[in-house]
């Protein structure tokens, strides 16, 4: 077996058919399976962007034994500007024939030796195999706390999947939404973080980023030790106008104080969230001084839409305090950050700077699944 | 086949797969070895690196696909240093 990494072209395109109905036939299910098309729908390479995607195949003659995609962008490493590539979607043969075992191996040291300044997001726990690859080689992993602000307690009880996994559960969720003790209980828990409303703060719902996001960006970005670009530029491309996003703008005395990209989705019998209507933090950026104040504006914001719940995967300090503050309580997460180890290395020593790390949902493949 | 560097790679290959020597022949492969995945193929290449000093390109990895071949590259590379 000669396996080789090649850039996906058009004339692949049967070929990763051929690869995909393979899959499937082995069981995979189709979130798993690699596009069939060459060019990205999201963030194709083009017009001299600095935040695009690249997709890869590992060939063994004429058949795909597996793919991968990289998506690069700018990063402000210690205030230092960068290229740091994101490694997501690796699928392999692998597993569905163990003949291809070396594959999804293969892949990522390739990936390495192309990109070193590597990262991945996601994943979905340390127990699955990507992740307890990248542990054997070396990488830095940690998961991405998540929070959450339960809004409607009644819909968040008869909703909310974790809760109501057994039927003995499932009677004390029914129970508690009932009678309203799950209201008080809620409201109780996330009153007694909740700090108090900025009152002259204002917010500002906008189209398109401006010269504004520029200067926010220059302001905040070194007081992170690693965190995307999110100049204007890359703001408008991730969040075009086109899309359901929410970005808001938040001012103080016309200062800019930050921005913050929300996702207003009505779900429809969600693995997790049922069918509640959920609000997300995506994406957002202020000083880490002003983190609380853009938190509370997003929570206001989404609270006056009428959202069930609101969700948020933040890995920094000052925003996982910004939570708290806002009346957030910390759930279970599966969302894990893995540095390789040239980044860990400028990162360094990682395990307690780690909390100094800017991730959220927004650095993944998209907050499309929120 | 039971020269003193294939006894050290099956050795390794033991120790990564938690496999009893004996069950662990020249021909043993993913395929044959229910535990070799390629999480353990990972943890496999890893340890040959660490005992044997040097570090394998993706295109020899994809060659080591039975402890007969293990053994080759392992050899190949060590004949002709890393």
């Amino acid at each position: 077996m000669a396996i080789s990494i090649k850039s996906y072209t058009e004339e692949w395109i049967p070929a990763v058919k051929a690869f995909n109905q393979r899959l499937a036939t082995g069981g995979v299910p189709s979130e798993f399976h690699f596009p069939e098309k060459d060019v990205p729908s999201w963030l194709p390479k083009r017009d001299g962007r600095r935040i695009y995607q690249e997709f890869y195949l590992a060939l063994e003659g004429q058949e795909v034994r597996g793919a991968f995609i990289l998506k690069t962008q700018d990063f402000s490493v210690r205030g230092k500007i960068q290229v740091v590539a994101f490694y997501h979607l690796p699928i392999s043969e692998g597993i569905i024939n163990k003949r291809y075992s070396s594959v999804g191996v293969h892949m990522l040291r390739s990936a390495t030796k192309a990109a070193p300044l590597l990262f991945c997001l996601g994943m979905g726990g340390f127990d699955r195999p990507l992740p307890q690859m990248l542990r054997a080689m070396g990488w830095n992993l940690h998961a991405l706390p998540f929070y959450f602000r339960v809004l409607h307690p009644a819909n968040f009880l008869r909703q909310i999947a974790p809760l109501r996994q057994t039927p003995g559960r499932r009677f004390l969720a029914d129970l508690a939404a009932l009678t309203g003790t799950g209201w008080i209980g809620i409201n109780i828990l996330q009153r007694f973080h909740a700090a108090r409303h900025d009152q002259f703060t204002k917010t500002e719902l906008v189209g398109r980023f401006g010269n504004w996001a520029d200067e926010l960006w220059e302001r905040c970005h070194s007081h992170y030790m690693l965190i995307a670009c999110r100049d204007s530029t890359n703001l408008n491309i991730l969040y075009p106008t086109n899309k359901n996003f929410l970005c808001l703008k938040v001012t103080r005395d016309k200062e800019v104080l930050g921005c913050v990209v929300m996702l207003d989705t009505k779900m429809q019998n969600n693995r997790y969230f049922g069918c509640l209507r959920v609000g997300a933090i995506a994406d957002c950026l202020a000083s880490p001084e002003n983190a609380g104040t853009v938190i509370q504006a997003a929570t206001r914001f989404l609270e006056d839409r009428g959202v069930d719940l609101i969700v948020s995967n933040q890995s920094h300090v000052a925003w996982t305090e910004a939570l708290k503050s806002a009346g957030f309580l910390k759930g279970p997460s599966n969302f894990i950050v893995a540095t390789s180890k040239p980044l860990s290395q400028l990162i360094f020593p990682f395990e307690s700077n780690q909390n100094q790390l800017f991730f959220m949902r927004g650095d993944g493949d998209g907050p499309v699944n929120l | 086949m039971t020269s003193p560097l294939f006894e050290r790679v099956r050795g390794i290959a033991e120790n990564v797969l938690k496999l009893p020597g004996s069950q662990i022949t020249a021909q043993s492969s993913p395929e044959t070895i229910a535990s070799w995945d390629s999480v353990q193929h990972l943890n496999l290449i890893l340890a040959l690196e660490q005992e044997f000093g040097c570090q394998f390109e993706p295109e020899e990895i994809d060659q080591m696909n039975s402890i007969d071949r293990i053994h080759s590259v392992v050899q190949n590379k060590l004949n002709h240093g890393s």
